[in-house]
């Protein structure tokens, strides 16, 4: 299956042409009869530009009716733009039996200009050739008889042309495709992607796991493994907090704050504090319920004494 | 039928199926190893953690680290009973400096306190401690 529609047969159509009968898909390339072109030196660089304002330079040429598009490329240092009703070309190809669902590209004779400067016979009256950088049609008697016509043929495919939207029974157009087609793609590989890394992570964890159970074969059981854990937590959390406890009384301790007596077992902690004045001790006082601690001291008394669990 | 009539309606379909097969591919890996993926990793996670705990509070070269605490003042303040793993350690006469020194150490060290007692005489502190590993 050619996708590209590249070498297919190349038709000239021009309006003395006679009826055709199509069984596969046909390139075609329309005589100036089908187009209105214009050629111009402009400082413009890009074709997106060049295309953006052809639909101005056809300002009052082209019939108010019809809906026209543009085709626009470079010839040397001149841009060449090329307005065509898709309508009447479609109604005309139709009437010379060149349906929509064999006609693949739509090309202009104007784009291979260069290979027209030996005449191409369209009929016994009528010849296509180039006259200034233009392909024109021209009456043969103006030709001197020596001339010899070229023969049309595939050779003459240029490289780009147009395709006319809404071709034969065709349900979804090209640039349908291509949007729907690249959106289904990125979704594929987005799917794909993301099962793959479910497969893959499954297998790096299965990796570490046996890394870890070669490296420890003591924690191979899940149940001591469970065991181990439970009693490793457990000292981590209260050896912690007995720490963080010392830490906080430790802060208590600044000037005007001695300790006096400390004790502290597995459950239990107990402090004892003086303090210069009863000003200090209720700072110190402030601080110990502050961190939750249990404060004990007499009314006006420099003695400031701090209980918690560990 | 000429496929190439429907060159378009073809690519998108090919690529419609394409999303179908890669959707159901990644519903099939999520269904059966989502559930299997999270334990797995819990089990993972948990095992660094035993690795960890066990790097810390159980640490082979503890006995030899806890040392450090008869050598941090001098010898006349310490009488020092270490018994296996426990550790019975009493200081008299410590210097609030000296005092600070010993609470340093011995916090830094992953050791069980299970008995600390400090009293202050005169000037200067007095301290039991109890430990194990």
């Amino acid at each position: 299956m050619n996708l590209m529609g590249s070498n297919r047969e190349l038709l000239l159509v021009h309006r003395n042409m006679g009826k055709v009968s199509l069984d596969h898909r046909v390139n075609v390339m329309l005589t100036p009869q089908f187009y209105t072109m214009k050629k111009e030196e402009l400082p413009i660089k890009y074709l997106y530009q060049a295309k953006k304002i052809a639909p101005s330079l056809f300002d009052g040429l082209l019939d108010e009716q019809g809906n026209y598009e543009y085709f626009v490329f470079k010839e040397e240092d001149k841009w060449i733009f090329i307005a065509y009703n898709p309508e009447e070309i479609k109604e005309f190809l139709k009437l010379k039996g060149i349906f929509g669902e064999y006609l693949s590209k739509i090309f202009f004779v104007q784009q291979i200009q260069h290979a027209f400067v030996q005449p191409i016979a369209l009929s016994d009256k009528e010849v296509l050739m180039t006259i200034d950088g233009v392909v024109v049609l021209v009456p043969r008697t103006v030709l001197s008889g020596e001339l010899q016509t070229a023969i049309f043929d595939e050779s003459f495919t240029p490289k780009s042309g147009v395709t006319l939207h809404g071709n034969g029974n065709a349900l979804i157009s090209k640039k349908e495709m291509i949007v729907l087609s690249s959106l289904f793609i990125v979704f594929a590989s987005v799917f794909f992607i993301e099962g793959w890394q479910y497969s893959r992570s499954m297998k790096v964890q299965k990796k570490e796991m046996q890394e870890l159970l070669e490296a420890y074969p003591a924690l191979q059981s899940k149940m001591q493994r469970e065991s181990i854990s439970f009693k490793y937590r457990t000292i981590n959390n209260t050896e912690r907090k007995k720490r963080d406890t010392i830490k906080t009384l430790a802060a208590m301790i600044f000037k005007g704050v001695t300790l006096t007596a400390y004790h502290m077992d597995e459950k239990h902690f107990k402090a004892t504090f003086t303090c210069d004045n009863t000003k200090t001790a209720a700072k110190v006082e402030a601080l110990a319920k502050k961190s939750n601690f249990k404060v004990t001291s007499a009314k006006g008394s420099n003695i400031v004494v701090i209980e918690g669990n560990v | 039928m000429n496929l190439n009539h429907y060159r378009n309606e073809l690519i998108v379909g090919l690529s419609f199926i394409l999303v179908l097969i890669a959707f159901f591919y990644k519903n099939t890996q999520v269904s059966s190893q989502a559930e299997q993926l999270f334990a797995m990793k819990q089990e993972v996670r948990d095992f660094k953690e035993i690795i960890a705990y066990k790097k810390i509070w159980g640490d082979k070269g503890l006995s030899k680290k806890i040392d450090k605490l008869q050598t941090v003042v001098p010898s006349s303040k310490v009488r020092w009973s270490k018994k296996g793993k426990k550790l019975t350690a009493r200081y008299v006469g410590l210097t609030p400096k000296e005092l600070n020194k010993i609470m340093t150490k011995l916090m830094s060290l992953a050791i069980q306190i299970t008995e600390l007692d400090i009293a202050k005489s005169g000037e200067n502190y007095n301290m039991e401690c109890k430990c194990k590993w």
